[in-house]
């Protein structure tokens, strides 16, 4: 058993106004000291490579996606977000996609696209804002999105480096 | 123009400054309210509308004016119409007795002072009218059928009527210095030196004042009308739109009068300290500044104090303030009355 006893207070205490004076010194020191707020549209969220943002597809140097549109992200996806229509090339990789879409309503940035993906092609970018006025606009086709290496390289990196640790050799770097 | 045709022109633009003045002040104290809470916490406050959040008090105006005004079921709908601006009209009206600077220069006719009236009896006019604005707010609680209100209203009403009396004690005894219920006389009282305001010749008068004041006005630590987490929202649970928006502009105009009348009667009103005839644009200025560190206090005590519990607050008014109220009255008067300087 605890016995609390309260403090006994001091004359100067007892009167309050003191008491009061002091709370009042102590608000008003707050007043100017530095605000925590984020002003978010402004003020973009810090983002780096750990960041699991929304997948997009790397544009490699040669100005084409790496998809051979194989269909493993499709079936990776646990939230059916992507559909894939294959087609043919006349490039050495024989395949590519004809339509690459994601449905941004449906995906939940989970990256088991970017864990199936077995040519490097899709990755998480560190793009996380998502707003549109229609659920049309919200489902991305290639076009939309298409980024370059140079933007995912960060991300690219990151993925092998956290993947050596259990499996040393890359095959498709 | 006649001369009396004078007069009248310029009581009407005297009166419309003087009210534009206080419903923008009125307006600016509820953006003011609102950043000074969010300063103090860390957080930016309303930033969005106009430049640093400015303009928010219009847009506050307008979304008040679109929002549907609801009548509660068994509410008695002529009071509860009535009621809103019971509350606010008579904080408006006081205002018209606080002079707020000398006679500016190139105004016609015989005004000595900058006040909407010169009134003999401004002190009087002031308490009684300011005193009538309790009726809006127990016409309101009781109209709208509901007990949060109602209880919030009684509260509301014992704890106006109790304040008053510590009020009206504690300014007696600055009447009783100037003898005089004017207020330009206890004005005119101050000039000069900064020690002939009344402020240090009774500052236990300055401190009950100061009080009483918060309890008048409903504010934190004595905002028992409203008193969120007991009574929902107190005496305007059941308002909506403008009508509550007429209950906060009576509140916010009630800091304002307070506050100018703290000035007046301890601060030394527009007095310039040590410059008994500065010019009047630099008396209103003194005027609006020293009235603007009250308003601030009004802001700064609601956001540091926690509130009083009722009987708190009860037992304070009755048992301390009362009675030091009195016998700094008597003090005072045996002091006057054997011609004793105080100061």
């Amino acid at each position: 058993m605890v016995i609390v006893r309260r403090k006994d207070l001091s004359l100067l205490e007892k009167l309050y106004l003191p008491e009061i004076a002091r709370g009042l010194s102590i608000t008003f020191r707050k007043l100017f000291e530095k605000k925590i707020t984020r002003q978010y549209p402004e003020e973009p969220l810090p983002t780096n490579e750990v960041t699991r943002g929304q997948p997009r597809l790397v544009v490699k140097d040669d100005g084409h996606i790496a998809c051979v549109s194989c269909g493993m992200c499709e079936i990776a996806c646990p939230a059916y977000a992507i559909t894939i229509d294959g087609g043919e090339t006349d490039r050495a990789i024989e395949r590519e996609p004809v339509r690459f879409d994601i449905d941004m309503l449906r995906c939940i940035l989970c990256g088991f696209c970017e864990e199936a993906c077995p040519k490097d092609a899709i990755y998480m970018s560190n793009e996380l804002e998502l707003a549109d006025y229609s659920r049309a606009a919200l489902v991305y086709d290639m076009e939309k999105l298409k980024r370059p290496k140079a933007a995912l390289q960060k991300r690219i990196d990151y993925v092998y480096r956290l993947n050596n640790r259990w499996r040393k050799s890359s095959s498709t770097r | 123009m006649s001369p009396m045709h004078w007069d009248w022109l310029v009581w009407f633009l005297k009166a419309n400054v003087i009210y534009g003045g206080l419903l923008g002040t009125a307006a600016g104290m509820t953006l003011a309210e609102r950043k000074v809470s969010a300063w103090m916490q860390y957080r930016h406050g309303p930033n969005r509308v106009g430049p640093w959040g400015l303009l928010q008090p219009i847009a506050d105006g307008v979304k008040f004016i679109f929002k549907e005004s609801l009548t509660p079921d068994g509410a008695n709908k002529w009071l509860f119409r009535c009621a809103p601006a019971l509350a606010a009209i008579p904080s408006m009206l006081t205002i018209a007795v606080i002079p707020m600077g000398p006679a500016i220069p190139f105004i016609p006719g015989d005004y000595k002072y900058f006040s909407i009236t010169d009134l003999d009896i401004g002190l009087m006019y002031l308490l009684s009218i300011g005193g009538l604005s309790i009726y809006g707010i127990i016409l309101g609680s009781w109209a709208s059928n509901s007990k949060f209100s109602l209880l919030g209203g009684l509260r509301a009403s014992a704890q106006m009527i109790s304040y008053e009396l510590t009020l009206i004690l504690s300014i007696l005894a600055v009447v009783t210095l100037t003898g005089s219920l004017d207020l330009r006389d206890a004005v005119a009282a101050q000039s000069g030196a900064i020690w002939e305001w009344h402020v240090f010749s009774q500052p236990l008068a300055f401190i009950l004042f100061s009080i009483a004041a918060f309890a008048e006005t409903n504010r934190h630590p004595f905002d028992f009308a409203e008193c969120e987490p007991e009574l929902v929202s107190g005496f305007h649970t059941e308002y909506s739109s403008m009508r509550f928006a007429m209950f906060a502009l009576g509140e916010y105009c009630a800091m304002v009068v307070i506050a100018s009348l703290w000035t007046t009667l301890f601060l030394g009103g527009y007095n310039v300290p040590f410059w008994e005839d500065a010019p009047w644009f630099l008396c209103i200025g003194a005027f609006l500044a020293k009235t603007s560190i009250f308003l601030f206090l009004f802001l700064w005590v609601r956001w540091t104090l926690p509130r009083f519990r009722f009987d708190q607050l009860m037992a304070l008014g009755w048992k301390v303030f009362l009675p030091l109220a009195l016998a700094n009255l008597f003090l005072t008067g045996a002091a006057v009355s054997y011609g004793v300087k105080l100061w």
